[in-house]
């Protein structure tokens, strides 16, 4: 019997247009690109309202925005860049090159797939429409530390706990599918020890979502259960606790902060190599940090609840395991340090970006050594000391990792090489602003401000350093608006970009820029080390030469 | 020398400046570099293991950049073309071993020096040199701070302390209520106030003085307004001070009334009692009637959260009567 394997299923009509085609895509290369187009719109929304925080903390007793208005702010601030922002965007990169690095012609479910996304967006819808719920956005924190979230009138509180769910089942969708096409749909040649190190983080990514989005859940209805039916999960008065919903949160939160680091440093180990012009040092080495790291932060939760009380042998525990992580993550920093040793390092946006978290990166790891000290944690924690460790790790960490991606990638995704003097502008600029807004908050912390309050009333150096630090946001906001310019000018007059412009190590680039939608036109070479195309460019050369 | 290079060399010059200014402006002030203070043995404990762990930061932190920057000079491309590779080197067993092994000795170290510290940060000394333990319980409500001395003496936000002498905080917070955190930043380490978890945490003032805090554990609309402070006095005229409070607060002449106000209902009403994120109290029927005040505080109403719903009655008349001399009709 005759089949004609060359021809897929027709297409309905309605479902060819401009528009219509991309909300019934179940490409894994459209959705990356939704994903990480809506979460640049959060990004945004989330740096305003981070903006605003920092205006009505500029001076002392400002009353630019106080009390609700300010909580609503950071409570929304985190959910935001945690939730909509740094998940989904390391997301829609996991969807738009896992299966190009691995040379698949898709994820394994694209429908799942793209039900994924539309939950990540609709969980965002559900965030941002509870600004007009009855008494207005949720308050109590990203943390939302009960008895307070559960005493929080009105329904912005519900509709934050709503939302999460919707998002983590978005996550949890994602995270399967990842897993399988990981495990499944690898071409020929690529052995476990082969594969890129941007697909082995996206793999510890998926691992950690699947371990702890459960735990999440889980909280989430007995948050929701107290607050509508009754329950008394969290109420000591009658019989519940309230420590208990920090260990289900961070049992939870703390792998999340390695969700949102470990592909940044997947990102991180493609770049450096490539524009150093050498192998990555310590392959198998960065490979193992990457699983190790996943495995110990599943045990580490409870050093964000070194004040609570928690007894001296757990606190001991946990400040052991924490310090654990500082292994691997400082085997990774040392290897690609390494890697630029002796290269011919080209400074191109992608390659500063890899640099500068590098650069940043190290300190937040460093003040996260003093954070797992607890009876120094007990100083500092809910201060603005763990505020800037967290931005150092997050920004600095997450966020440059994602905009080294965005300009190393963005010839992949759309044929045109994003504009190279307004990067380093926009590198610079954030780089700069970064470090001026954060910095300072390490001392904020250490003289005794806390997180959280909307106004202060120190003069002298508390006022010095707040202003410092917002002057430093608004620096950091030109430098973020100054990507955007870049997106525009590239769309209009951007250089066209080759297959493989860079002269990069992964299969991605052996496919045209943008790829076709099955991916590769010609069969995938057998894969024969983890860098694939320079194995292909040296072959060719030697075909060449004879 | 080429003008740019020039110019940035200017640049570079003022930065140099700048950031050399600050700086000095920073440590003249003590700028924040280490924890505030610390005036309490706990506290400088804290402060000795900080320094310890800042040692191996400093370096670790120096090698990393120092080598970032030495290499990204010496390696950058200089005009080279961008199909010129490294030497392709794939790693070094014994390099990689050393920068694994490293770490884990200077955490092994930074563990034991933290466990060596631990017992004269944690544990509570039985006396000091001017005399026995003191306990005190501290109580964080929405979003003043209540303190019981073991003769019954209650203060609110502000906490008496004899120096050198320690002192046992019992920090908690009533069932109703939320997490609080107790921290006054130069006396030592926060603990937080929990409903149904009690803990505990201790100071001995070293010197005489007043040291500020708030609470930093978010705990609502108020957060930040909920302050604390600590007064440390001479042993002897704390002890003076106790009894005579002890006295006063049970014939009703103590300022206890003022204390309350102040600390739970100005927060929200304002000092003038017209009003803040609360409504307007000053002209208010309610604070004019015993029975309806008690109400209102042991049982809040709309946003206004129970703050004395356990309240003595000496605590209530307390405030009637300072309300009464205050917004009274014949006050």
């Amino acid at each position: 019997m005759a089949v004609n394997v060359e021809s897929y299923p027709a297409r309905v009509p309605w479902t060819r247009g401009r528009f219509a085609s991309w909300i019934t895509t179940t490409d894994h290369k459209r959705i990356g690109i939704l994903y990480i187009a809506t979460s640049l719109f959060f990004f945004v929304a989330g740096g305003i309202l981070a903006l605003l925080m920092r205006a009505q903390l500029a001076t002392p007793n400002e009353s630019f925005i106080t009390k609700d208005s300010y909580n609503e702010l950071f409570t929304m601030h985190g959910t935001t860049m945690v939730f909509l922002v740094v998940v989904p965007i390391l997301a829609g990169f996991g969807n738009y090159l896992v299966p190009l690095m691995i040379g698949a012609r898709d994820v394994a479910f694209p429908r799942l797939n793209a039900l994924s996304y539309w939950l990540f967006l609709l969980g965002g819808v559900v965030l941002y429409g509870s600004w007009f719920a009855a008494g207005g956005a949720p308050k109590a924190g990203w943390t939302s530390y009960v008895p307070l979230s559960e005493q929080t009138p009105g329904n912005g509180q519900d509709l934050w706990i709503l939302s999460l769910h919707i998002l983590s089942i978005a996550s949890l969708i994602g995270a399967i599918n990842f897993l399988v096409t990981i495990w499944r749909m690898r071409t020929a040649g690529m052995t476990r020890m082969r594969m890129p190190l941007f697909v082995w983080s996206i793999e510890a990514y998926s691992a950690l979502l699947v371990l702890v989005l459960p735990a999440l859940s889980a909280g989430l209805t007995l948050l929701l259960l107290d607050r509508q039916v009754g329950t008394h999960f969290f109420i000591p008065d009658e019989g519940g606790s309230a420590l208990l919903w920090q260990h289900v949160f961070w049992f939870f939160g703390h792998p999340e902060v390695y969700v949102m680091i470990l592909p940044a440093m997947g990102i991180i180990s493609e770049v450096i190599p490539v524009f150093a012009r050498k192998p990555v040092f310590g392959y198998t080495a960065i490979a193992l940090a990457t699983a190790g790291i996943a495995v110990i932060s599943l045990f580490v939760w409870a050093h964000h609840m070194f004040a609570t009380g928690i007894p001296i042998g757990l606190q001991a525990f946990f400040m052991i395991s924490t310090m654990f992580v500082a292994i691997p993550t400082g085997v990774k920093i040392f290897n690609w340090l390494a890697t630029t040793w002796r290269g011919n390092l080209i400074l191109d946006t992608p390659m500063l970006y890899a640099l500068g978290f590098i650069a940043v990166f190290t300190l937040g790891g460093l003040s996260g050594i003093f954070l797992a000290v607890f009876p120094f944690d007990w100083q500092v924690t809910d201060t603005y000391y763990v505020v800037a460790h967290l931005h150092y790790v997050l920004f600095g960490g997450s966020i440059f990792g994602i905009f080294a991606g965005l300009y190393y990638w963005w010839p992949k995704m759309f044929g045109r090489v994003l504009d190279e003097k307004i990067g380093k502008w926009q590198f610079w600029l954030t780089f700069i602003g970064f470090n001026i807004t954060f910095f300072p908050q390490h001392m904020l912390g250490l003289m005794g401000m806390p997180r959280r309050i909307y106004t202060y009333d120190h003069g002298g150096l508390w006022e010095a350093y707040n202003l410092a630090s917002s002057i430093g946001s608004g620096i950091m906001g030109l430098g973020i608006l100054l990507f955007f310019v870049n997106v525009i000018v590239t769309r209009r007059r951007g250089e066209r970009a080759s297959n493989d412009p860079w002269l990069a190590d992964t299969l991605e680039w052996y496919a045209t820029s943008p790829p076709p939608p099955e991916n590769f036109a010609a069969p995938v070479p057998y894969v024969t080390s983890p860098r694939p195309l320079r194995d292909i460019r040296r072959r060719l050369k030697e075909m060449r030469h004879l | 020398m080429p003008p740019v290079r020039a110019r940035i060399l200017v640049l570079a010059g003022l930065l140099v400046l700048a950031a050399l200014a600050l700086s000095g402006v920073a440590f003249a002030e003590d700028g924040g570099f280490a924890p505030a203070g610390p005036d309490s043995p706990n506290g400088e404990r804290i402060e000795t293991v900080y320094w310890f762990v800042m040692g191996f930061a400093v370096l670790i932190f120096l090698i990393v950049e120092v080598a970032l920057v030495l290499f990204i000079v010496r390696y950058r491309n200089r005009g080279r073309a961008r199909d010129v590779e490294g030497p392709q080197i794939r790693g070094h067993l014994n390099l990689e071993l050393a920068w694994t092994g490293v770490p884990v000795l200077i955490l092994i170290a930074i563990a034991i020096f933290t466990f060596y510290q631990l017992p004269g940060i944690k544990d509570v000394p039985s006396a000091g040199a001017a005399g026995s333990q003191l306990r005190v319980d501290v109580e964080g409500r929405q979003y003043y701070w209540q303190f019981t001395y073991p003769n019954g003496v209650i203060a609110i936000d502000t906490l008496r302390l004899p120096v050198q002498r320690p002192a046992r905080l019992e920090v908690s917070s009533p069932g109703e209520d939320v997490i609080h955190s107790w921290w006054i930043p130069a006396l030592g380490g926060k603990i937080d106030a929990i409903p149904g978890h009690p803990n505990h945490t201790w100071y001995e003032p070293e010197k005489a003085g007043t040291y500020i805090g708030q609470c930093a554990e978010f705990c609502g609309i108020q957060h930040t307004v909920m302050t604390a402070k600590v007064e440390a006095v001479p042993a002897d005229e704390f002890a003076r001070w106790l009894s005579a409070e002890a006295q006063a607060q049970e014939a009703g002449t103590s300022n206890l009334g003022k204390q309350e106000f102040d600390g739970v209902c100005a927060k929200c009403h304002g000092l003038d009692g017209k009003g803040g994120i609360g409504t307007n109290i000053a002209s208010s029927a309610i604070i004019q009637d015993r029975e309806s005040l008690e109400t209102i505080v042991r049982q809040g109403r709309n946003l206004m959260p129970p703050v004395g719903a356990d309240w003595s009655d000496r605590q209530m008349d307390a405030l009637f009567s300072y309300l009464q001399k205050r917004f009274g009709s014949g006050g």
